[in-house]
């Protein structure tokens, strides 16, 4: 996959099954065909464009959107409304509104289409804000065919089209015939699958790059959490060391004033209890915590009231996070937390699997962390940023800290709670060098490894040489771990 | 190297100072000045940022002006001299940061650097390319200018570039969503 861009699909020669019209397109290069370019009717593209004509929506979108739209609308004009102008007034009004919202929708209806285009699906939209989005077929994460109530009666379909994965619907068509949606759904899916050979060795490659542990025994237990070292470390946050001065304020109040209504002791409780909420909640979700690994990926299970057990798909892992909280440092506990992306796929969209580790000394936590992301250290050192950060850290500049090692990018940040984020290079999306104006005085950069569905990493104020260096060497370092496979 | 000057059209300082691994950086909005041809957006740019300011500004200040005459409180005559000079200031910004904006399409990825006070570069794998949208307001489609926007599976990766002409909007199109596919890959 490396060699210089062909400017068509050349990879994909449509199969004689296909129905005439995609094989007209597929088979030669694609020209520039844009959306102002298509109007223009370049010969070229006479035969593309005939044989993929530009489609609308079903006839009946706008009026179904604009039934959508008559809640909204009753709902803003509220019941108040009702009662200070009357029915018949209040009447009118709803159907002026309802009125204007299904000519909007007729126009937006008017100027909306889609057509597949190769192997891309293009989607136009807007009148006087144009929009066209092209999206590569081979990157739908799913299409989905939804069918809401008022659409399930007259007939229609809405089509979701997803492509990153993160649960938003990028490219919602709606609606069309169910009939429709169906054979386009069909074809979409038929097109994206035809994908040319590089893209399954490319998923299959990032796939080899973490997990690279031998496929062992189905399940293999790792680590187990001790509950003691759970409720102590939830002691030693700062909500919980703060609880006896509020109880003793409390108390000191109470002595004083002598006044002690059911109020005020309902209003403290609450209060009280919103302070303590987290760590008891964490206390109570973290419970008996236990680490699996078997060739799915990582099982966690965990919780007192509510057993939870979640398998952690290691292919999907974006970064790994230590943290290391101030009053933790005299235990030498930390905390490890890892971000998956596309974890809404699975059934448990509200409940992603981020906690690691929930406590555990420094061994654990490499050990753990040698099986998530095999040979990185968490004691790596990172060197610091030049001096002169200090201006913009005063205090925190000698525990800033970013370097690469052979596999991630890692990165270390905070002065009272530590935190060392660790990026796989494999699952860099973007680089970005980003230079606020004390920094360009400075002459210092920040650069920021970006992970789908995070904050990614961020290495903070660098030598802005330094920094060209390091996003030249993540950019470059990133391509080599994707295309390992 | 510090150069707090104007970028753009930059001076472009020739000579590697410092220890890099494809070429010296030298300057903060021209890092690898070797290896990669920066294009420049439209200046027609410069012409839909001023109206829109222009739009917006012409409320403020006429709001401001109204209320001067109505009362003939200083304060708002106050008030309508830095909005003016802020206007003004907003100008002389926009038509820099304009020529600040830059792409530049490599092998295999695609640079894009903008802002003046904050100075960002995004470097963005075309194999990372989810999506690609081609969008133009009126303002832009009177001056025949279109912007094209790269997503990723990041949220933060910025890779916008607008001010561009409608065929070369669709040429980038194009050729991202062509080497988007050859270097085809989920996440």
């Amino acid at each position: 996959m490396t060699e210089p861009p062909v400017p068509g699909p050349p990879l994909t020669q449509p199969p004689p099954t296909d129905p005439p019209p995609s094989g007209a397109h597929g088979t030669e290069p694609r020209p520039a065909t844009g959306h102002a370019a298509a109007e223009q009717a370049v010969p070229g593209q006479a035969a593309e464009q005939a044989a993929e004509p530009r489609q609308r929506l079903h006839p009946l979108s706008p009026l179904l959107h604009g039934a959508n739209s008559l809640v909204v609308i009753v709902a803003a004009l509220s019941w108040q409304t009702l009662g200070r102008v009357g029915l018949g007034w209040y009447a009118g009004m709803v159907a002026v509104l309802l009125l204007g919202a299904v000519v909007l929708s007729l126009v937006s209806w008017y100027n909306t289409g889609y057509h597949v285009v190769g192997r891309e699906l293009r989607i136009h939209e807007g009148l006087l804000w144009r929009r066209t989005r092209a999206i590569p077929l081979e990157r739908l994460q799913s299409v989905e065919v939804v069918r809401p109530l008022l659409a399930q009666l007259s007939g229609l379909a809405e089509l979701r089209l997803e492509v990153v994965g993160g649960g938003k619907t990028e490219a919602p068509l709606a609606y069309v015939a169910v009939a429709d949606a169906v054979a386009l759904r069909e074809r979409l899916l038929g097109l994206a699958a035809r994908t040319p050979a590089p893209a399954r060795p490319g998923v299959e490659g990032v796939e080899r790059v973490e997990p690279a542990a031998p496929v062992e025994v189905p399940r293999r237990h790792l680590h187990s959490v001790a509950n003691r070292d759970l409720l102590i470390s939830q002691l030693l946050t700062p909500q919980a060391l703060l609880l006896p001065f509020g109880v003793a304020f409390v108390v000191i109040q109470f002595l004083n004033e002598g006044s002690w209504s059911f109020i005020a002791v309902a209003s403290t409780l609450t209060a009280m209890a919103g302070v303590l909420l987290q760590p008891l909640r964490r206390v109570l979700a973290d419970w008996s915590f236990q680490l699996a690994r078997d060739d799915a990926g990582l099982r966690v299970r965990h919780g007192l009231l509510e057993t939870r057990a979640q398998t952690v798909p290691l292919d999907r892992l974006q970064a790994v996070g230590a943290t290391w909280p101030l009053l933790w440092r005299m235990k030498g506990w930390l905390r490890l937390r890892l971000e998956v992306a596309g974890f809404s796929v699975e059934a448990d969209a509200n409940q992603r699997a981020d906690q690691l580790l929930p406590v555990g000394d420094l061994r654990t936590g490499q050990r753990i962390m040698t099986e998530v992301l095999p040979g990185v250290d968490l004691t790596v050192p990172l060197p610091p940023p030049p001096r002169r950060a200090r201006w913009v850290h005063p205090l925190a500049q000698p525990v800033l800290g970013a370097g690469l090692t052979e596999r991630v990018f890692a990165v270390r940040s905070g002065l009272l709670t530590r935190q060392l984020v660790v990026v796989p290079y494999a699952r860099i999306q973007s680089v970005r060098v980003v230079q606020g104006p004390v920094q360009r005085r400075l002459r210092l950069a920040t650069v920021h490894a970006d992970t789908a569905g995070g904050a990614g990493a961020a290495a903070l104020d660098r030598d802005l040489g330094e920094a060209w260096a390091l996003a030249a060497e993540l950019t470059a370092r990133a391509r080599a771990a994707r295309g390992a496979g | 190297m510090s150069h707090p000057g104007g970028p753009g059209p930059a001076p472009r300082p020739a000579g590697p100072d410092q220890p890099g691994p494809s070429a010296g950086p030298t300057s903060p909005l021209e890092p690898w000045p070797e290896t990669v041809r920066w294009q420049p957006v439209s200046g027609d740019l410069i012409w839909v940022e001023l109206l829109r300011l222009a739009a917006g500004m012409v409320v403020v200040l006429a709001g401001l002006a109204v209320g001067w005459a109505l009362t003939g409180h200083w304060l708002f005559g106050l008030a309508l001299g830095l909005a003016a000079l802020l206007t003004g200031w907003r100008a002389v910004a926009i038509v820099r940061a304009v020529r600040a904006w830059g792409y530049a399409e490599r092998d295999h990825d695609l640079l894009v650097r903008h802002g003046l006070l904050v100075r960002r570069l995004s470097i963005v794998p075309y194999a990372r390319m989810q999506f690609v949208d081609v969008s133009a307001g009126p303002l832009e489609r009177a001056f025949d200018l279109a912007t094209v926007q790269l997503h990723t599976a990041a949220a933060a990766s910025d890779a916008r570039v607008p001010g561009l002409r409608p065929a070369e909007a669709s040429r980038l199109r194009d050729r991202l969503t062509a080497l988007g596919e050859d270097r085809a890959e989920g996440l």
